[in-house]
């Protein structure tokens, strides 16, 4: 029995702060982090920078065989497997360039993940899904309960701390592969992601385009950035209280939205010229100045990859398998 | 075991029978060359299509992935509210305004999703997920495309003439689009409807096909009707009404970008 009980079991509180929590779940803190990161930060965890760390110097290719054999460990090893992995990948990020603020904002941005991912689980798993994990239904700790109503939505009639606890064990397996994927972007030039897609057959207009969209991803960010200043210096929020600040800001940002849209598509049509101009798909293939290869640390990522799936089938037949299945997202 | 996190469930409770699905993506792809047979496949698309789909994706992986799961947090979390997908549906129809080519969508959501992989989801379950919302959310896009005869939102007509032959609108207000640049009333209402369509079809593949096939189908579980029933309903009219404000962004972004 919780302290608050008396809450939930009043109908009039039970009504309002079930509502409260349906409308705003873990809203609070996930926006406190993702304020603290802003667009300056996301823009620094989404564009390559030059540096000198291992990852900089591996085959793209290894970085991507690397993301997908995470994924596929994290997916069919028991939940603590999927957290230890997700720590390992983190720390790499100290090996990039200025990589104490990218460990910072990769931990903040897996945080989020985390209690987001425990959110869309927790409220609609049932209690037969839970109990292949604690066994014990009697010993569960009730944290909520909602009104009779709320099973139309899909909710479990009682939130349980047990459901919290096997929202964070799912959660795991995703942040291991959220936190994976960045690697390859901030630590891989444009041209040898081009050079990959290449190698892997993908055809050259689709190539094309993702590589736009590789290099556009930052950009948006600085230009949103860039026009949020834009209009502070006009004069926005001139004068008005420091506590208003955010609102004015996330005003900024929005109405900044179009501006770049437009801004971006108006620039497309240079880089089209550019592009044709230098004769892109004049022939069916390109012409290679530099080839990708493998060095020392791709053979040593080889060897990481293959450890990883022997991990995963000793897990299983040690019995650390997935016994558990997702349910909800 | 597992392929790339795909479980390949298909006798889970509840689940739609994969024999209907099979059905619904075969037909999906013979449209898709079928079409792309008839028109010259990707070569059909010029080099500023490519860099507005480039770009239309990275937009909308910064918004679906970090702007639009911020801002969403302001709003209520509930499944009558999408903020990330509602910014994803704007996007897709800008571009697909400006490029306005049977083909633009499905191209648009395959780097959409190759893009989503490279920031965030690290290839896992692909290439699933990506043949998925190809032929879904794509596919819808173009199939509008298809039936406007490439003229989307009422962008492209000349002369008040519709098909050829169907008069839209009055000679007045053909000349007055001729002359000033003004868009007629009659292709604002147009668009809305198209945009309405759209919006419509955007809110079936998820509740429909993600949450009563692929999500068992990948990490088991089972699917509850109740929730699928309720999602299909609250997302239609969000979706409806997103689309409409999209199809009239559309308009002012084509103009300003003089597409």
């Amino acid at each position: 029995m919780v302290p608050w009980n008396f809450l939930y079991e009043n109908p009039l509180s039970q009504n309002i702060i079930s509502w409260v929590i349906f409308f705003y779940g873990v809203a609070l803190p996930i926006l406190l982090i993702l304020w603290i990161i802003g667009l300056k930060g996301f823009m620094e965890i989404t564009k390559y920078e030059k540096g000198k760390g291992f990852l900089y110097k591996m085959n793209p290719i290894t970085k991507l065989m690397l993301s997908v054999v995470l994924m596929g460990v994290a997916a069919v090893t028991v939940w603590w497997i999927g957290a230890i992995l997700t720590l390992g990948i983190i720390l790499l990020y100290l090996t990039m360039n200025d990589g104490v603020r990218k460990f910072l904002y990769i931990s903040l941005l897996t945080f989020t993940s985390i209690i987001g991912g425990m959110w869309s689980v927790a409220p609609f798993t049932p209690e037969a899904t839970l109990e292949l994990v604690f066994p014990d239904p009697a010993k569960y700790t009730t944290i909520w309960v909602w009104p009779s109503y709320f099973l139309f939505m899909g909710y479990e009639p009682q939130l349980t701390l047990q459901a919290l606890i096997y929202g964070i064990q799912i959660s795991f397996r995703i942040t291991a592969v959220l936190s994976a994927a960045l690697l390859l972007v901030l630590t891989t030039t444009t041209s040898d992601i081009f050079r990959m897609f290449t190698k892997l057959k993908i055809p050259q207009a689709m190539t094309f385009s993702v590589l736009v969209g590789v290099r556009t991803v930052p950009r948006i960010f600085s230009l949103l950035d860039t026009s949020v200043k834009m209009q502070f210096m006009r004069g926005l929020g001139y004068g008005k209280s420091r506590i208003l600040y955010p609102v004015y800001y996330l005003y900024a940002g929005i109405v900044a939205i179009v501006p770049t849209i437009v801004y971006l598509f108006r620039g497309a049509k240079t880089l089209a010229i550019s592009a044709d101009t230098r004769g892109f798909r004049a022939y069916p293939g390109r012409t290679e100045m530099k080839t990708l290869g493998f060095c020392k640390y791709d053979y040593v990522a080889f060897g990481v990859m293959f450890l990883l799936i022997i991990l995963a089938v000793l897990a299983n037949v040690y019995g650390f398998g997935r016994t558990i299945p997702y349910v909800g997202y | 075991m597992s392929f790339n996190g795909i479980e390949g469930n298909i006798n889970r409770p509840g689940e739609i029978p994969w024999e209907i699905v099979v059905v619904y993506f075969a037909l999906a792809l013979l449209f898709v060359f079928a079409v792309g047979k008839k028109s010259g496949g990707l070569r059909k698309f010029s080099t500023v299509d490519l860099i507005y789909i480039g770009i239309g994706a990275a937009f909308a992986v910064v918004w679906e992935f970090y702007i639009g799961s911020f801002l969403g947090r302001f709003f209520p979390s509930t499944p009558f509210i999408s903020v990330s997908f509602w910014g994803r549906l704007i996007i897709v129809l800008v571009v697909a305004a400006l490029v306005r080519k049977v083909g633009v969508g499905m191209l648009s959501l395959l780097i959409f999703n190759v893009l989503g992989d490279l920031f965030h989801y690290g290839f896992g379950g692909e290439p699933m997920f990506t043949i998925y919302e190809t032929l879904t959310y794509g596919l819808f896009v173009d199939l509008v495309i298809a039936a406007t005869g490439g003229k989307l939102f009422g962008i492209g007509i000349k002369g008040g003439k519709l098909f050829g032959s169907f008069n839209l609108m009055s000679r007045k207000e053909a000349d007055d689009e001729d002359i000033q640049g003004k868009t007629p009333s009659i292709v604002y209402l147009l668009a809305a409807v198209e945009g309405a369509v759209i919006g419509l079809l955007w809110a079936i593949p998820d509740p429909i096909f993600y949450r009563a096939f692929f999500s068992p189908f990948t990490y088991g579980g089972y699917v509850d009707w109740g929730r699928v029933i309720f999602d299909l309903i609250a997302y239609i009219p969000g979706d409806i009404v997103i689309g409409i404000i999209a199809a009239l962004i559309s308009i002012r972004i084509a103009k300003a970008v003089g597409s």
